[in-house]
């Protein structure tokens, strides 16, 4: 039981030496220009964070040696979380990029004659 | 009266009940800062302006400083229960001292960072991505000051349980540690989020 723990304890001191060097590439990676791809600039960082998440959830939180029972509550939430995620982009092509819905500075509306303004007007299929 | 499964496993679920509560409790606050991530997603994808609004302004240094800090809270959280395993209460005291000590710290920091913003006439009515960076650093601010309250007890009055019940004392650290870890694992996903993507 004993050296059980004390290995713990050791992956502890592992996971958290793991993290500070992810942190430190996070911010690092975030200066790196990337050629000017923003989505590989985006996805490289969030990848980082994934990386770090899964540490700290499967270690610090013991998913990785848990039982079936708080598997299936997970996966229940990714399946809802999925979805949530999702519903911005089922928006986004559906008429609400049009400008008019956006909120700016100050309480002000962004107004102006955009093309997919005239789309939802003729039945937004675009 | 004792309540059933604070200590014993219960046969169907093979845990003891807490840890299961923390768990569904746990996959509600994915749902609720999941609604927040996604309006975000949602208002950068359509938001024409976006490019505007300053995110660049964020202090990068003091939110990395934050990220170390949380981290190192997350260690000293899983040593305290460590140290509770191995029976030794006053590691565990140190420790969860220590993961105090690091809330606290993290609190002082998102002041400073926040009254920056204010001093510079920044509010969360000034445009879209403040009113997101506002809303959610500060939703987890308050999840900051809950751990502090729940560790705070069980550092302080509610370290009599050990007498007592020394393995269902060891369980509610167990389980107020899942909760520490998940507010440093939803920091570790805001950070690159909200200051450098």
């Amino acid at each position: 039981m004993s050296n059980d723990i004390q290995h713990h304890i050791n992956v502890y001191k592992k996971v958290f030496i793991a993290l500070l060097i992810l942190t430190v590439l996070t911010v690092a990676a975030s200066y790196f220009e990337f050629g000017g791809i923003v989505w590989l600039a985006i996805g490289v960082g969030l990848a980082i964070a994934t990386l770090k998440g899964y540490l700290v959830a499967a270690n610090f939180m013991h998913l990785n040696d848990e039982k079936p029972i708080i598997y299936q509550t997970l996966a229940g939430t990714v399946f809802a979380l999925i979805i949530l995620f999702f519903m911005p982009l089922m928006w986004h092509n559906d008429g609400l990029k049009s400008p008019d819905n956006v909120p700016l500075q100050n309480g002000n509306v962004y107004n102006s004659d955009f093309e997919s303004h005239h789309d939802k007007h003729e039945g937004g299929h675009h | 009266m004792k309540i059933p499964y604070n200590e014993e496993i219960r046969p169907d679920t093979g845990l003891y009940n807490a840890k299961l509560g923390i768990w569904l409790f746990l996959a509600s606050e994915v749902m609720l800062f999941g609604g927040l991530f996604s309006a975000y997603i949602l208002l950068r994808l359509t938001d024409p302006n976006w490019m505007n609004y300053g995110q660049d302004a964020l202090n990068v240094p003091l939110a990395t400083l934050n990220t170390v800090v949380l981290i190192t809270s997350s260690v000293t959280m899983v040593m305290s229960w460590v140290s509770l395993k191995l029976k030794d209460l006053k590691k565990y005291k140190m420790y969860m001292g220590a993961t105090l000590l690091c809330s606290f710290i993290f609190l002082i920091i998102k002041y400073f960072e926040y009254t920056a913003k204010f001093d510079h006439g920044l509010y969360p009515s000034t445009n879209n991505f403040l009113a997101v960076y506002f809303t959610i650093t500060g939703l987890h601010g308050l999840h900051i000051i809950g751990g502090i309250a729940v560790n705070g007890y069980f550092y302080g009055p509610g370290i009599k349980m050990w007498d007592s019940e020394p393995e269902r004392f060891t369980n509610r650290i167990e389980i107020a540690g899942l909760y520490w870890h998940f507010v440093d694992l939803v920091w570790i996903f805001l950070f690159p989020a909200l200051y450098l993507l």
